[in-house]
């Protein structure tokens, strides 16, 4: 007996076995939200107020599944002429002319409906399955057909026969509608679909956030929350919210020293810090974090290692110079291992900051990151809770991936206190430094004190601390 | 693509579908008269035996959510009477039911939606079988 049941793993007890094959969105971000891709022959609604980017996921969607021996069947009804719609298409990367009017059939349905009335859609959409056989269909705006219907029951016996034809034949539909969340508990095309994306856009301070959220994928996982995005000449380009990865309870931890490159420090902790550690440097302004941070990229770099240095202050150029000043002038060698990254702190964006930082970690094996300054990714995060959300799972992305990491915290008190936001701070570093200044007599003088170092034995007590032209050293450990 | 699919010697070919789903029926119907064979349509299972000894299909396609007597019973029922042996069963359902669709005897498993290159292809396949094993058996009989 012949078995093309695709799809189907053919169990008969229970919940059948189905391994839902996908079609990528043509963004590999998204397609990591979406498990994989949209579901194939499934139906989907992508919702958004007018520009939020519904017609740019779309159109990536069917370029980056055009060819092959079925074609893509675009429709537009009564939001924005074809011609509207094609003129701008064009200004994408991904759009391709020699796929037009072949492997991709654009047609404009808005003088049919008009004329005829919601009816006119039905029997259009069983032509072309019946002439082309498309492998997608996008119906773009399906909202503006509503305004069409002459009452809501006609509607509803239109979408039943439309959902019933499309649930019938293999193909996947992306119905792009201008839907307010209030439409999703009275517009009956919610209840039918079996994808729902919302692409939306949240004011902060004076920029906007273009954010893409996922409500349902039926028979699917999907990451849920809000996924950053931005539209690019590529498309969209998400930016997935981070979690913590599932092998975190399962990596072996290296039990390797990564030495900090601070004279006098590594035999504070009976040889360096443990390498995949997470150490966070606390200190008041001018209490030498960030030179301490440079310290320990440049200790890397002569080790061989790849390093990452994340900025918020201090674009490349004055980086750079700052390293010169203290680790004299960088080789190509050592120069081609060190990926410095400085966001403006106008435009922070915590979820394009980490997916920054994780192409780096996929790019090439970095063995060293640090981020300078905590203070500055809270502003990125625009709430604190969110932050150490992300800031949790970085640290367990670092951990499995076997990178230590030198997180700095601008605080004024000598002791972190108990509360909710340093608290988490606390729990979730393996090594926690501080870099404390007092003024005796009218001198100011520098202490650096660890406060924990998770498995490793150390030094509690607080030792004097120089910074000079060279960087950092424990007093005792003078060069 | 399965719309260009030739017509050949099978345009006298009988398919009798059994499907209570008019969308799925009026799109069968279109690929296969396209593919070449006559198609013929009942919604439930309750006389689909009595309409196969009139109308002698070569190959009944029934989906097993059918009001009246189900797909599988159906196949079991048409397998298991000499008069209607002979005629191939294509289960065409929504149903991941693959082992069970070969348990009542059915010559071969499609599952929904419908996709018409695999549609035409496994019509194709389980017809030149029959074909094959009627000419074997006649064959046999004649030696």
């Amino acid at each position: 007996m012949s078995n093309e049941a695709s799809g189907a793993g053919g169990s008969e007890k229970g919940v059948a076995d189905f391994s839902i094959k996908r079609l990528s969105t043509g963004s590999v971000e998204l397609d990591e939200v979406l498990q994989g891709g949209i579901p194939e022959n499934s139906l989907n609604i992508i919702m958004g107020e007018p520009g939020s980017g519904k017609t740019t996921l779309a159109e990536a969607f069917v370029f980056a599944n055009a060819g092959g021996d079925r074609p893509i069947l675009y429709l537009t009804t009564l939001s924005e002429p074809l011609d509207k719609v094609i003129k701008y298409l064009q200004a994408f990367r991904f759009f391709d002319m020699e796929k037009m009017g072949s492997a991709v059939q654009y047609e404009a349905l808005g003088d049919e409906l008009a004329t005829k009335g919601v009816g006119a859609l039905l029997p259009r959409l069983k032509d072309a399955i019946k002439t082309l056989s498309p492998k997608i269909i996008v119906i773009d705006s399906f909202k503006a057909i509503h305004d069409l219907a002459t009452s809501n029951q006609e509607m509803r016996l239109m979408l039943h026969e439309i959902a019933g034809l499309l649930a019938a034949y293999n193909t996947t539909v992306l119905l792009l509608g201008e839907y307010r969340h209030e439409d999703i508990v009275t517009f009956p095309e919610f209840a039918v679909v079996d994808g729902i994306i919302e692409l939306a856009r949240n004011a902060l301070g004076t920029r906007d956030e273009r954010y893409i959220r996922v409500f349902k994928l039926r028979g699917s996982s999907y990451r849920p929350g809000f996924h950053v995005f931005d539209i690019t000449s590529d498309g969209l380009q998400v930016y997935p919210r981070l979690v913590s990865p599932v092998e975190a309870a399962s990596y072996k931890r290296d039990s390797s020293r990564t030495p900090s490159g601070v004279p006098g420090l590594d035999s504070m902790l009976a040889g360096g810090l443990s390498t995949g550690s997470a150490t966070l440097l606390a200190g008041a302004t001018g209490s030498g974090k960030t030179t301490m941070g440079i310290q320990y990229i440049l200790e890397g770099l002569r080790r061989g290692e790849r390093c990452l240095l994340v900025n918020f202050q201090e674009n490349p150029t004055q980086l750079a110079h700052q390293m010169e000043q203290i680790g004299g002038k960088l080789d190509a060698d050592m120069r081609s291992r060190l990926e410095l990254f400085y966001y403006s702190a106008v435009e922070l964006s915590i979820d394009k900051i980490v997916v920054n930082i994780f192409r780096a970690l996929r790019r090439s094996v970095i063995r060293r990151v640090v981020i300078d300054a905590l203070g500055d990714l809270a502003v990125a995060a625009s709430d604190p809770i969110r932050m150490h959300h992300y800031l949790y799972a970085l640290v367990q992305h670092f951990a499995v991936q076997g990178v230590s990491s030198l997180l700095t915290l601008e605080t004024d008190l000598p002791i972190m206190p108990n509360d909710e936001h340093d608290g988490r701070l606390r729990h979730m570093s393996d090594n926690i430094i501080f870099l404390e200044m007092k003024t005796t007599e009218g001198i100011v003088g520098r202490t650096l004190r660890i406060a924990k170092a998770r498995g490793i034995a150390h030094d509690l007590q607080p030792r004097e601390l120089k910074i000079d032209d060279r960087g950092l050293h424990i007093v005792e450990a003078r060069r | 693509m399965g719309s260009q699919t030739q017509l050949s010697g099978d345009d006298k070919t009988i398919i009798l579908v059994v499907d209570r789903n008019s969308h799925i029926c009026e799109l069968e119907s279109h690929f296969l008269n396209k593919a070449g064979y006559v198609v013929e349509f009942e919604q439930s299972g309750d006389s689909v035996v009595e309409h196969a000894l009139k109308l002698h299909p070569e190959i009944i396609i029934t989906e097993i959510l059918v009001p009246g007597v189900d797909g599988l019973a159906l196949c079991r029922q048409l397998k298991g009477d000499p008069r209607t042996r002979d005629i191939a069963v294509l289960i065409f359902s929504t149903l991941a039911a693959v082992v069970r669709a070969k348990e009542a005897g059915a010559d071969a498993f499609l599952l929904k939606p419908l996709a018409e290159d695999a549609l035409v292809a496994t019509v194709r396949q389980v017809l030149e079988a029959r074909r094959e094993r009627l000419r074997s058996t006649q064959h046999e009989q004649r030696s």
